[in-house]
């Protein structure tokens, strides 16, 4: 699946599974920073999300043979190797402590409005399908758990935390949210 | 448990493994589960494509410059390790797999890494002190004429000790040549009596014996490009500490 600048993710992985390491600073050039911000948010540690950035472009090389095209994007893959590397890294780590919860409540809810104010919503909304829309069918408070989860990489509790909730009830709209946007993007 | 709620259910896990609220424990038990449930496996990528439009909502970073040469030099580990993935590498592929390129691309890494280093550690730690000072001084009779004082490796600043009177239509230029540099670089135009702040951004940071001098040029600058003019003052850099 090529993205909007044209990129060939799908062509980059194979380059990559026949040894062309070219491909891979191709990738690193053209997603390098898109993967560092996605897992800095995550792991609130510059360092840190570099050691990890490392860690995905070496995962991505050596797994590259095993993509496939037939069950998900390429890019979807790229970004799921990156992720689940953070989230890894993070729960290893137990639950990192969260210095300014505030400042962090309006982070996830930036995003959102950032994303929505942004030049590049029109091509966001083109280029994702119903997501946008989908997101906009929750309540705030559901969508803000929502984003804690995936950009921010928080627990159910920590989420409940955050936001001065009881778990049960963090779990429960995370549940729902979930089923709602699987049906909404189906 | 009917086969609808059993589905929900996977739907359940699989959307919070993706979207990540798992605690560690979790997250492994369900991607040892991966690799036994063919179900379970086409849940969570369809969860990953569902939920990847969420990945462009942070922010992008850029990178340290070095980054990319620590992935390269950690592959070529792995490449040296697995020689034959495909039966025959291009030409393209037998370079990157060159070990002595990539001795020479690791060693020249280092050094980047070291020198990167020692510059943060002294914009860091070094006070807005002297670090390098250049006595610019007339060729035959040794006088000082000129004074360069550097605070930090990017910044440098030349100022007169003495009065001198340039000749009509003339100017002096201001050339510095480091070691191992092919021709001396022009870091401007001056009057008597005038100091002048110098950037070296464009330059490499400065090293002892950097060569300093001033020659005598016509008034809008050496023809050439390079010193043309006779040498009026000239002095190599001394660290300072």
């Amino acid at each position: 699946m090529d993205d909007l600048a044209g990129f060939d993710y799908e062509a980059a992985l194979a380059a990559c599974a026949a040894g062309d390491a070219d491909a891979l600073r191709r990738l690193y050039e053209h997603e390098g920073p898109r993967m560092l911000g996605v897992v800095r948010r995550i792991v609130r540690n510059q360092a840190l999300a570099e050691d990890i950035v490392h860690d995905a472009c070496i995962n991505i090389w050596t797994r590259a043979a095993s993509f496939d095209a037939t069950r998900g994007s390429a890019r979807g893959w790229i970004f799921s190797v990156t992720r689940h590397l953070a989230l890894n890294a993070i729960r290893d780590n137990h639950e990192i402590a969260v210095d300014d919860e505030t400042a962090a409540v309006l982070d996830a809810e930036a995003a959102l409005v950032a994303w929505q104010a942004s030049a590049d919503a029109l091509a966001w909304r083109t280029g994702t399908g119903r997501m946008a829309h989908c997101l906009e069918q929750l309540e705030p408070v559901r969508r803000s758990c929502v984003l804690h989860a995936y950009v921010e990489g928080l627990t159910h509790s920590e989420i409940a935390r955050r936001i001065g909730t009881p778990l049960g009830t963090v779990k429960a709209w995370i549940r729902r949210s979930l089923d709602a946007l699987r049906e909404c993007l189906t | 448990m009917n086969p609808e709620t059993e589905s929900d259910d996977l739907q359940a896990e699989a959307g919070e493994y993706v979207l990540g609220t798992m605690s560690a424990v979790e997250r492994q038990a369900l991607e040892a589960r991966m690799s036994s449930s063919p179900a379970l496996r086409d849940a969570v990528a369809a969860w990953e494509a569902r939920l990847l439009p969420l990945a462009y909502l942070a922010e992008p970073v850029e990178p340290s410059p070095w980054l990319w040469d620590r992935i390269r030099r950690s592959l070529q580990v792995r490449l040296a390790d697995m020689p034959k993935r495909t039966a025959a590498p291009s030409r393209w592929q037998a370079i990157w797999r060159n070990l002595h390129l990539w001795r020479g691309l690791a060693l020249a890494g280092c050094a980047a890494a070291v020198l990167l280093g020692g510059l943060l550690s002294a914009r860091i730690t070094a006070p807005p002190a002297v670090r390098y000072v250049v006595v610019l001084t007339a060729p035959q009779s040794e006088a000082p004429g000129w004074i360069v004082q550097a605070s930090s490796a990017r910044r440098i600043r030349l100022t007169p000790l003495a009065t001198m009177t340039v000749p009509e239509g003339k100017a002096l230029q201001f050339w510095t040549k480091g070691e191992g540099w092919n021709a001396p670089v022009s870091l401007g135009l001056l009057q008597s009596g005038q100091s002048l702040q110098v950037s070296l951004d464009a330059l490499p940071p400065l090293q002892p014996n950097q060569l300093f001098e001033l020659t005598l040029e016509p008034a809008t600058g050496s023809p050439t490009g390079r010193p043309t003019g006779p040498i009026q003052y000239i002095g190599r850099a001394v660290q300072v500490m």
